[in-house]
């Protein structure tokens, strides 16, 4: 990737990451959306690990990969957590935090008992494909767990303006990833299908960052902009 | 209970959903990688150890 086009990415990234985290200070939402902002947060310090070590090693060289992968396994699950907690806030009304806890709780253990078991065989670098699988099998987790609360949200005809937001912005988040995955896999050949990925790691934070900015807590959406319903 | 009950079947629920979600799209591609947080250059994924 030249390291122009990937410098660009990168400060899109970051400042729409520190933007997030400071609005969310400033408007007084940083422990209200705490996991959101500390996903955020480690998203900016990831990255930052991983350029520091882009400029010692190549892109192929197995400390970028491990630093990657090891840093994107961490993530994966703080994005796992933020996810349960927009559930949390979601279900709070009928009380059932604690059994979003419980779930994520199984979820969590569930899906690292199976990366073991699938992992176990492995006889060299245990540690380094279970970081790897873990990370891919909590992305389909979260994917479906996003999908479940967008149900939830229009059953539940939920219309904090904010959390709505939230919640649809990790819907396309997590979509447009299964589709950039289809790009790359149609047409690997093209190096324009590898930026996707890296501009696609900016969605969350600007998408966070413009909800945080443009609505307050005490913002409200009618049900009916959610979804059209046939009547 | 029965909600503790219920929240393990969901879990369970979820979890069968998302690794059959998962074999579907393995069984259909050759690449493996398909998440990738941060804005840093995604880097090969590593050959399957024996």
């Amino acid at each position: 990737m030249p390291s122009g086009i990937a410098l660009a990415i990168w400060i899109l990234g970051t400042a729409a990451g520190v933007c997030f985290v400071v609005c969310s200070l400033i408007r007084g939402s940083f422990l209200r959306y705490f996991f959101l902002n500390l996903y955020v947060i480690l998203y900016m310090c990831a990255d930052l690990i991983r350029e520091a070590v882009l400029r010692f090693y190549a892109l192929d060289s197995p400390q970028y990969m491990y630093a990657y992968y090891y840093t994107d396994c961490l993530l994966t699950i703080a994005l796992f957590v933020a996810v349960i907690s927009l559930a949390s806030h979601v279900f709070a009304e009928l009380n059932l935090t604690r059994y979003v806890r419980l779930v994520a709780v199984f979820l969590l253990l569930g899906t690292a008992g199976f990366t073991y078991a699938v992992v176990a065989q492995s006889t060299d670098l245990l540690a380094t494909r279970f970081a790897l699988e873990l990370s891919q099998n909590l992305y389909f987790v979260g994917l479906v767990l996003t999908y479940l609360l967008w149900g939830a949200v229009l059953k539940l005809h939920e219309t904090r303006t904010r959390l709505v937001q939230m919640i649809l912005s990790l819907g396309l988040y997590f979509s447009a990833y299964a589709g950039s995955y289809a790009l790359v896999n149609v047409a690997p050949k093209y190096e324009t299908v590898h930026y996707i990925g890296p501009i696609l790691g900016c969605f969350l934070p600007i998408s966070w960052a413009l909800t945080i900015m443009r609505h307050s807590e005490e913002a409200r959406l009618t049900p009916a902009r959610l979804v059209a319903v046939p009547r | 209970m029965s909600r503790t009950l219920g929240a393990l079947v969901l879990a369970l629920g979820i979890l069968v959903g998302a690794m059959e979600l998962k074999t579907l799209l393995a069984t259909h591609t050759n690449s493996v990688v398909i998440m990738a947080n941060g804005v840093a250059p995604v880097p090969k994924w590593p050959p399957p150890s024996n």
